[in-house]
């Protein structure tokens, strides 16, 4: 059964941030109440006119640039007509023809094999109405009408569903890093149909489309079921229609929607509320400019400067200790403790008290200070425990904050020796444990260091002085 | 041939969400041809599709500031519906079309 070949293309639609609408200025908000972020443009009142937003453009060509497409300079927009309640005007401007991007791709990486993902064409719509369905009736809020999308559509050259996800999670992380899309599909802002075919020769075999599905994992395991239900129909004889489907997390499979009849009839034909657009280069260098870096970037730089793959990882999925750090970058430091820091006590204190770090009172001056001082051994891991609420909300030095808290940390060498052949004298136990190969001895003769000094010395420079003095 | 199909009549028909009597069927096979015939001239016209001459004006280029402007309350949103439920317009429900 396992000599079908998959053959796999992702449509994926991204809410675009922007204030305001794509052909409307009402406000592009998520969350708001039922049917007030909305004009009769949204509503698609008779004798309103679309107009066209600039920062959904500049977006769209953000987009462009990240997921690597040729941009098109001279585009125009279509409707797409069909008759359903989620859209009033009966009509949904799209772009058919002119997609802004086209021949892009996205490098994805699945059990360390690399891959191009190819894109075909990206593509500016509107945002559908939101309904919700309640028995024999459904209920439209029209906050979401108009909300500017770009739908990314790949070409069929995904061969599986740990592909499948390896791409979403990769344009996921680069639309967010960004600041395209905020990328939730949690709250719909990114959403994702997959077509599915299967065939044992170079001839596709007919296609079946789920729909909205609603997590990456989800996108996989779709994706893997539906090519185990085709395998299962065409080895028993049976064919596979063109047809819609949705997949039932609950159930593990994908159930059937709709059969599709004589193909879409949406006779496309140019949008003539809104003028053709040609973009200009100056146009383009402009909107491109603002686009901050984005993760593979991130990696390469962060590698450079001594970070571990974890510590990366851990960064790049914290976005705002990942701004917060880019500006420590200009600063002199010890980068690897100050990550440590970042993703350690301060993130702690952030998740606890729910805010975010430039909310905060610790500065990148601040931090420097912590930082070096844990590097000089003046401070220890546990003073900065005792000390990281002050330090986020007080406007307080370093130096002010250890006077007050009495942080007199002992960087006299001779002084931690003392304690060191006290705490040795004391455990000839654990010492010979140490000497006899139990390296939990040392964690013990450590506990005791501490101890004695009240923790009050760099556990780094006390257990390097230790092993030493152990080993004479 | 002066008129459409029955059968093109009712794909038309179904589009629209209308149902058409066997009388209105007849006449809008032979009015329909005639708005067809029309349109294949327009269609007709060389190079209509490739320069974007769907508009008159030169220099197209029109773009809005990203700014939000006035929107309605959800009682003026919603003040033309034929049917409301609280704050949302209802609908007869259309899922498994």
């Amino acid at each position: 059964m396992s000599n079908y070949i998959p053959t796999i293309g992702l449509e994926v639609h991204v809410e675009i941030k922007s204030k305001s609408k794509l052909f409307s200025d009402s406000a592009n908000a998520y969350g708001m109440a039922t049917n007030t972020s909305v004009n009769v443009i949204d509503l698609g009142y008779p004798g309103t006119l679309p107009t066209l937003n600039k920062e959904v453009i500049r977006q769209a060509l953000r987009a462009c640039k990240v997921l690597n497409c040729d941009i098109t300079r001279k585009m125009h927009f279509d409707r797409k007509n069909y008759f359903y309640p989620d859209n009033s005007k009966n009509y949904q401007i799209t772009q058919n023809r002119t997609p802004i991007g086209t021949n892009g791709y996205v490098e994805i990486e699945v059990d360390g094999v690399k891959k191009k993902i190819g894109i075909s064409d990206i593509h500016i719509e509107e945002d559908t109405c939101k309904s919700a369905h309640r028995g024999s009736v459904s209920l439209l809020d029209f906050n979401r009408a108009g909300v500017p999308l770009i739908e990314i559509v790949t070409t069929p050259s995904i061969s599986n569903g740990k592909e499948a996800m390896a791409y979403l999670t990769k344009l996921k992380e680069m639309l967010f890093y960004a600041n395209i899309s905020d990328c939730k599909m949690e709250e719909g802002s990114m959403r994702c149909d997959a077509n599915v075919s299967i065939s044992k020769t170079d001839v596709l075999g007919v296609r079946t489309e789920t729909k909205n599905i609603g997590s990456i994992h989800n996108v996989g395991l779709a994706i893997e079921k539906e090519i185990e239900r085709q395998e299962k129909v065409l080895e028993t004889g049976g064919i596979i229609r063109e047809e819609t489907r949705r997949f039932d997390d609950k159930l593990g499979e994908t159930i059937l929607m709709r059969v599709k009849e004589t193909g879409n009839d949406y006779r496309y034909f140019i949008e003539p509320d809104i003028p053709y657009l040609e973009l200009t280069d100056e146009f383009i260098n402009d909107s491109l400019k603002t686009l901050p870096l984005l993760p593979d970037e991130l990696k390469k730089k962060y590698s450079e400067i001594g970070l571990s793959s974890l510590q990366i990882e851990k960064l790049i999925n914290n976005r705002p200790s990942n701004d917060y750090f880019l500006g420590l970058l200009e600063f002199k430091t010890n980068y690897v403790t100050a990550v440590n820091l970042l993703l350690s006590d301060i993130s702690s204190y952030l998740n606890k008290h729910n805010k975010v770090i430039t909310d905060t009172h610790l500065s990148y001056e601040k931090l420097v200070s912590v930082v070096d001082a844990l590097e000089k051994g003046e401070l220890s891991n546990k003073n900065v425990k005792d000390l990281i609420d002050s330090l986020m909300e007080r406007d307080l030095t370093l130096e002010e904050l250890k006077k007050e808290f009495n942080i007199k940390n002992i960087t006299d060498d001779s002084f931690i020796k003392d304690i060191i052949t006290k705490v040795i004298e004391n455990n000839s136990e654990s010492v010979n444990d140490y000497k006899s190969g139990h390296d939990r001895a040392l964690k013990y003769l450590m506990g005791q260091v501490m101890k004695e000094t009240k923790g009050a010395v760099n556990p780094k420079k006390a257990s390097d002085m230790l092993v030493k003095e152990l080993n004479k | 041939m002066d008129r459409l199909s029955r059968e093109e009549v009712l794909h038309v028909a179904y589009l629209a969400r209308i149902s058409l009597t066997g009388e209105e069927i007849e006449k809008f096979r032979v009015q329909l041809k005639v708005l067809m015939d029309d349109i294949d001239k327009i269609k007709s016209v060389k190079d209509y599709d490739d320069e974007m001459m769907y508009t008159p004006i030169e220099d197209n280029t029109r773009l809005r500031e990203d700014v939000v402007g006035k929107m309605l309350s959800a009682k003026d949103a919603t003040i033309n519906a034929p049917k409301k439920n609280g704050s949302f317009i209802e609908v007869p429900v259309m899922i498994n079309e």
